[in-house]
């Protein structure tokens, strides 16, 4: 879409034979500036019309910096528990036919539909220490509730038809023939599917991490009740936030929030970069 | 042997695919398995390759038993359609899958790649990615990938499929070059007649999971056995002829023409010939032909003139000849002979739509097959209109490509003397009195007799059984026709009159007998079963034993089927094929 010289004047676009691009165009503007810029570029002003002092110190609060690395730390956890995980569900529903599979394909959008403060409770029911699970991983001296684990747990269930639904129809995708030919030319099972099928799903399986993560890093109603949110324990970031801005302090809470917004556009970013170096290295002419 | 296949059967939900396929392939030959879509020939390299399982027989390589041995570990070079190559990696890495899995040095990786890539033409062409290269190459690729591990076999499944005719041949070409200088016994997959010719040392042809026929091309070209065979390699006029003790009739003259290489005949009975187009001769006059005879005839339509000028011409006296068809068009009712001439001849003698000319035949080939037509036969028009509808009889003539006529005869009621002899295979509903018309049909000039009951579906089993060994090579015969026509396993039931030690021997030497002259004789594969007690008991025991089968019965001496058969045959739900070798060959006027 580069400007070019056309007739002697500027326009943004080849001619395309496809009408409507101006209208198109201007409703994507209009829609990604009133949802997403605008409202970022407040949180962004709110965060900046603070003093550097008062931001540095909210930002950098020790309580600050043991969220964040629950928060992000977790997220990273679950999202690679979803990574194998959510795989080998896909897998199962895209290469097997078994009775109930149309069932599970259903649950597996569950997640998406539910509130995500339901999750929390049965969450909350099942893990905590008189809970159903809850019970015999105390016997076996695993705390899940209230602990890091215990939001671990929650941000994998909340992330994992992320993964699921991304990774299905690549798998679909990886024809029968390929995995034959490879079976012809002498591979095994685990050669196949360590050089045939893994490196043909990769850019979906990180797509999917990217969704996992970044769905993890934004949650916060599942979370907070399995949680129990105790400072420097078990209290992620949006949670903090809702703290400052309970307490009227909406300068620290979009300090926080900016402090967010970096670091998630950061590790999105990476991935996005990380998947087109792969795409360039694999097929330099697009599929 | 390089392949050795011995009564390959695999079924899909019962129904068999691949239908008792045997098969020897010798070192460095290239045979082509040559058929239509749906015809198994897919399935059965599959299974050669180890990708799908059989569910009956055996396959060897380089006589090995490889029938349960795992694809990776059976040696083979496989070429699918659609080229299935690794999209991300590149070719190098794409030929030298095989040599990294066997852990084999760098070194010798590259050099195996290097002379690999020489062979099919791809020099340089290492570090691309397959969507950087066109179908054709990536094909070579394919194919270069297929012999990186030094398979003692190399498999194509329709390699060509994919692409454009220039390139097709190109490739052709190539894959001819490569098998020649490796010397490696090569089957290749194909619908395409043409590509068969080119390529082939041996043919087979496959239709309904059966393998028909195999040989050198020319010789399936010239001499074919079979109807299918006939019409799919290249096109053929298929006639109705008859054969008497004069020659072989199509019209009224009998034609002696080269070629014609059956016996003379004991019986006059109804035979099929096949015209090749380019065998049929157009003249002014009947002194001017420089062929025989085959009758008068009116051009139809000029087809297309190019290299060649294809013309249809109707054959005037086509109420003797019968139906004629043309691979062309099956369905044409008319007697219309498909004729290819060469500009040559076409200078010489020009003719015009409509304009009436002289057939001569250079060469006519008769077909082995028993089964020329059908005759529908019953006391009043409607029930033999009714009888031409049965889905059986439809699908069996529509995949013979041959006649359905009707006949209403009110002899067949009385049992007195027959208006006109019949020809072919007689077709009477299921009747309580049938025995008795049987007999009468068989007795004035039908070849056989088949009893089809009402909307009988189409069998999944064949029983076949002749009352005496002297019946023995007529009902072979026609078994073996009719179940080219039909996707259904065959069954030759042995019957011994009681169970002992002392004739068990006797009765299995008969089965054996009977499966290797079925394939000798007729190329065709099949199972035996042992049976004791009273036969006509015993077969309707088996016949109501399961849905869906045809008894085909043989008898020499024709009084023992009111003896002994009348009861199977008036009560039978199955539809029954009743077949009539006389033991001392009357001769018929």
């Amino acid at each position: 879409m580069a400007p070019r010289a056309a007739a002697g004047k500027w326009t943004l676009v080849q001619p395309s034979i496809l009408p409507g691009f101006g209208l198109t165009f201007g409703f994507t503007t209009f829609f990604l500036s009133a949802l997403v810029l605008i409202p970022l570029a407040a949180l962004v002003s709110m965060a900046a019309s603070s003093h550097w002092v008062d931001f540095v110190h909210t930002v950098f609060s020790q309580r600050a910096l043991a969220s964040y690395r629950l928060s992000f730390g977790a997220s990273a956890v679950a999202a690679s528990i979803n990574l194998v995980f959510g795989f080998i569900l896909a897998w199962t529903l895209v290469r097997y036919d078994f009775p109930g599979r149309k069932v599970i394909d259903a649950l597996i959008d569950l997640p998406f539909a539910l509130p995500t403060a339901v999750s929390g409770i049965a969450l909350t029911t099942v893990f905590a220490e008189n809970g159903w699970l809850g019970r015999y991983l105390e016997l076996a001296g695993i705390k899940v509730a209230y602990t890091w684990i215990g939001v671990t747990i929650a941000l994998t269930l909340i992330g994992m038809p992320f993964m699921v639904r991304t990774v299905q129809p690549a798998l679909a995708e990886v024809q029968s023939e390929l995995e034959e030919a490879a079976e012809i030319l002498g591979a095994g099972r685990f050669y196949v599917f360590r050089r045939i099928i893994l490196p043909i799903v990769l850019p979906a399986m990180l797509t999917g991490f990217a969704l996992a993560f970044a769905r993890a890093v934004g949650e916060y109603g599942s979370v907070i009740f399995i949680a129990g949110n105790l400072p420097f324990k078990t209290e992620i970031t949006p949670v903090l936030i809702v703290i400052r801005l309970e307490e009227y302090d909406y300068h620290g809470a979009a300090a926080l929030g900016c402090v967010m917004l970096t670091i998630s556009f950061l590790g999105l970013w990476a991935i996005n970069h990380l998947q087109s170096w792969r795409r360039g290295r694999f097929a330099a002419t697009g599929r | 042997m390089s392949i050795t296949l011995d009564q390959i059967t695999k079924r899909y939900q019962g129904a068999p695919v691949v239908n008792d396929v045997s098969l020897d392939i010798g070192d460095g030959e290239f045979f082509v398995l040559l058929g239509p879509s749906g015809s198994g020939k897919s399935t059965l390299l599959r299974a050669v390759a180890g990708l799908t399982g059989v569910d009956h027989g055996r396959i060897s390589l380089h006589g090995r038993d490889v029938t349960h041995v795992a694809a990776r570990r059976r040696g083979v070079g496989l070429v699918f359609q659609n080229y299935a190559l690794f999209r991300h990696m590149t070719v190098a890495d794409n030929i030298e899958f095989a040599l990294r899995v066997r852990r084999m040095k760098g070194s010798l990786r590259r050099e195996r790649r290097k002379e690999l890539l020489r062979l099919v033409a791809l020099e340089g062409m290492d570090d691309r990615l397959p969507s950087q290269l066109s179908g054709g190459q990536q094909q070579r690729v394919a194919v270069a990938r297929a012999l990186a591990h030094k398979p003692e076999v190399l498999l194509l499944d329709e390699p060509f499929g994919a692409l454009d005719a220039k390139i097709r041949e190109e490739l052709r070409r190539t894959i001819r070059e490569v098998q020649r200088e490796l010397g490696i016994t090569t089957v290749l997959v194909t619908h395409d007649q043409e590509e068969a010719f080119a390529l082939a040392d041996r043919i087979g042809i496959m239709n309904l999971g059966r393998l028909l026929e195999m040989g050198r091309p020319e010789d399936l070209y010239a001499r074919p056995a079979t109807r299918f065979v006939a019409t799919f390699l290249g096109a053929a006029n298929l006639v109705l002829a008859r054969h008497t003790a004069r020659g072989i009739c199509v019209g009224g003259d009998p034609v002696t023409a080269l070629g014609s290489t059956s016996q003379p005949a004991t019986r006059d009975h109804e035979v099929v010939a096949v015209l090749r187009p380019e065998d049929i001769e157009i003249a002014p006059g009947r002194h001017e032909l420089r062929s025989n005879f085959l009758g008068l005839g009116t051009v139809e339509q000029l087809l297309f003139v190019g290299a060649n000028e294809r013309l249809r011409v109707r054959l005037n006296n086509a109420a003797n000849a019968g139906r004629v068809v043309t691979s062309a068009d099956s369905n044409a009712a008319e007697a219309l002979l498909e004729v290819t001439r060469t500009q040559h001849d076409r200078r010489n003698y020009p003719v015009t739509t409509g304009q009436a000319v002289t057939l001569g035949v250079r060469r006519l080939h008769v077909l082995a097959t028993p089964l020329s037509s059908f005759t529908a036969c019953a006391t009043s028009d409607a029930q033999a209109q009714a009888l031409t509808e049965e889905p059986l009889l439809v699908q069996l003539a529509g995949r013979m490509k041959t006649r359905v006529s009707t006949r209403v005869e009110p002899a067949l009621a009385q049992a007195v003397e027959a208006a006109a002899p019949f020809a072919g295979v007689a077709v009477i509903n299921t009747d309580p009195r049938a025995v008795n018309t049987v007999q009468w049909l068989l007795q004035h000039g039908a070849e056989a007799v088949l009893l089809l009951p009402p909307q009988a579906p189409s069998p999944e089993r064949v029983l076949i059984h002749w009352v005496d060994e002297s019946a023995r090579r007529a009902t072979l015969a026609v078994s073996a026709s009719l179940l080219r026509h039909v996707s259904a396993e065959a069954v030759y039931v042995g019957i011994l009159a009681e169970e002992s030690e002392a004739n068990r021997p006797v009765g299995l030497r008969a089965l054996l007998d009977a499966r290797s002259e079925a394939q000798a004789i007729h190329g065709l594969e099949i199972r035996t079963e042992l049976g004791y007690g009273d036969v006509a008991e015993e077969l309707t025991r088996r016949l109501t034993e399961a849905p869906n089968q045809l008894l085909i019965l043989g008898v020499s001496d024709i009084s023992v089927l009111t003896q002994r058969f009348a009861a199977l045959l008036s009560r039978t739900e199955s539809p029954l094929l009743i077949v009539w070798q006389p033991g001392d060959l009357p001769l018929q006027a």
